[in-house]
């Protein structure tokens, strides 16, 4: 761990007071907390050190790591990039080969105890062949790089939840950290690829109070993930009043009503979109007209094709429509537990998106 | 990525094309400033609303900046990126909008308050200008 404070450092780099206030404003509203809490933010990073940081790619697109270094800098994200020592990760760093695992070796010495562990990628168990690095399988590297980690951030669905390589039929038996991490806190950030800003949050928050986030059932931070896409869409008026958009170019769709009927996932998946958004706040999926895939969720990838309203399998949209406007909310729960039941059968069956899936024409099915 | 491209689609101001199309959150945040009103004259107590904290629908949050109108105090930090702060045309009512470096907005909130306090001179600071008075 690097000795300096990161008050020091940005001292040491000509920021002053008001920028080290506005960084806290930034970070506190980054990290999801009250405004109220900038003060206790500020005081916090004035003796925050930089925590050492060992990323680890397994099998994975590189995806969610673009996701975080592309988004934009120098900003917020840039600048906690800047306050971690990021002391490994393959990609990215200028060594290769032995050098390379040195650095990580040296990483672990050094900060034993203290350093934090981000994943990105699911770990192959059927054959360690699939997926090795420098020669070592990546449970092989896992293990070895985790025994003296104080917590383990799995960041995208594939090392949360196994994701696309563990999707039906799961050729290489990918598997998730948490099904292999026992004696760790592993904090999942899941997303294909995850909000930038929701990363950059959970490593504010170690980063600021030394200490992880609440997490939900699925070992994700509350803030980030504690309400459905749904719950904060503001498509959701329409959804009450059983508004839906038929296909993507009628009348519905122009005036912006509710995507359900398109396939929209949104009603079972967990994440911030509706409200951090994506491309600096740009727009969100569902803002640009195309229901939530559900990539937070575990197997949403079996979950059967994208376009179909999963929740109710015979396509009697009327009358739960019906039913959604004196009971939206209710049903809005009730929609997230059929959701959970149909998922599961999508994924025994395993079906596969067809043409048909996009003629969208869903009432006469 | 240009970030340019994306900090100027700011300037575009969006009209809200279906008036249906709204999250409800105008109203409450009206609601939320009222009531924070009340509170800073009679507790002195300030308040600030994180406008990235909560949903909106397409247009909604340019409709509640112009609702809320621009008034007579304008300042403009360099920190880190540019930040201004503005009175709205309600006093006691400041748009607080933070930018970094390269010109996005990565933070933006409502401050119910006589000043935004970032815009005071700051102790520490204060103390090493005496320093460097003192040594001349
Ligand atoms: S179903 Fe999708 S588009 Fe409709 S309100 Fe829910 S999240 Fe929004
Ligand atoms: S809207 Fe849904 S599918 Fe799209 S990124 Fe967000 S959680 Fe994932």
């Amino acid at each position: 761990m690097n000795e300096q404070t990161l008050f020091e450092l940005l001292q040491q780099q000509g920021v002053s007071r008001r920028g080290f206030l506005k960084y806290c404003t930034a970070l506190t509203s980054l990290m999801a907390l009250p405004a109220s809490m900038i003060p206790t933010v500020a005081h916090a990073l004035e003796s925050a050190r930089r925590p050492s940081v060992i990323w680890l790619s397994f099998q994975e697109c590189t995806g969610c790591a673009e996701s975080l270094l592309r988004s934009h800098s120098p900003t917020i994200e840039g600048l906690i990039f800047d306050h971690i020592s990021l002391d490994y990760q393959h990609t990215l760093q200028a060594a290769a080969g032995d050098a390379a695992e040195h650095a990580r070796e040296q990483a672990i010495k050094d900060n034993y105890g203290k350093y934090l562990v981000v994943v990105d990628g699911s770990i192959p168990l059927a054959d360690p062949g699939y997926s090795t690095i420098a020669g070592m399988s990546n449970l092989d590297m896992l293990n070895e790089t985790l025994t003296g980690a104080a917590a383990v951030i799995a960041v995208g669905t594939c090392s949360a939840y196994g994701g696309l390589p563990q999707a039906d039929p799961n050729p290489t038996g990918a598997v998730s950290v948490s099904s292999l991490v026992k004696d760790k806190p592993v904090i999942n950030v899941p997303g294909c690829p995850p909000i930038p800003t929701v990363i950059t949050g959970v490593l504010a928050h170690y980063l600021t109070f030394g200490s992880i986030p609440e997490l939900d059932s699925l070992g994700r931070p509350k803030v980030f993930y504690g309400q459905s896409i749904h719950d904060r869409c503001y498509r959701r008026p329409f959804y009450d009043k059983g508004l839906f958009a038929e296909t993507f170019d009628d009348e519905g769709a122009k005036k912006g009503w509710c995507l359900y009927r398109l396939g929209c996932k949104g009603p079972m998946t967990y994440n911030a979109c509706a409200t951090l958004k994506w491309n600096q706040q740009t727009s969100w999926p569902v803002e640009s007209g195309h229901g939530c895939l559900g990539c937070s969720e575990p197997d949403f990838w079996d979950a059967g094709s994208f376009y179909n309203a999963l929740s109710i399998p015979d396509g009697d949209y009327t009358r739960a429509a019906g039913y959604a406007v004196a009971t939206g909310v209710v049903l809005g729960a009730a929609v997230g537990f059929t959701n959970q039941k149909t998922k599961a059968t999508a994924a025994a069956q395993h079906t596969n998106v067809t043409v048909d899936d996009f003629s969208l024409n869903k009432k006469n099915k | 990525m240009n970030n340019e491209a994306f900090s100027s689609l700011e300037g575009i101001s969006v009209q809200v094309e279906n008036p249906e199309l709204e999250t409800g959150n105008f109203q409450s945040i009206l609601m939320e400033i009222k009531f924070s009103l009340e509170q800073l004259l009679e507790q002195k107590k300030s308040h600030i609303i994180d406008l990235r904290a909560m949903p909106w629908s397409p247009g909604e949050e340019h409709k509640l900046e112009k609702y809320l109108g621009k008034g007579e105090v304008h300042i403009e930090l360099d920190a880190l990126g540019k930040s201004t702060f503005y009175e709205t045309s309600y006093s006691g009512i400041w748009v607080v909008t933070h930018y970094s470096e390269d010109g996005a907005v990565i933070a933006k909130a409502i401050e119910i308050t006589y000043m935004p306090e970032m815009v005071f001179s700051q102790d520490e600071e204060i103390k090493d200008s005496l320093e460097r008075f003192e040594k001349l």
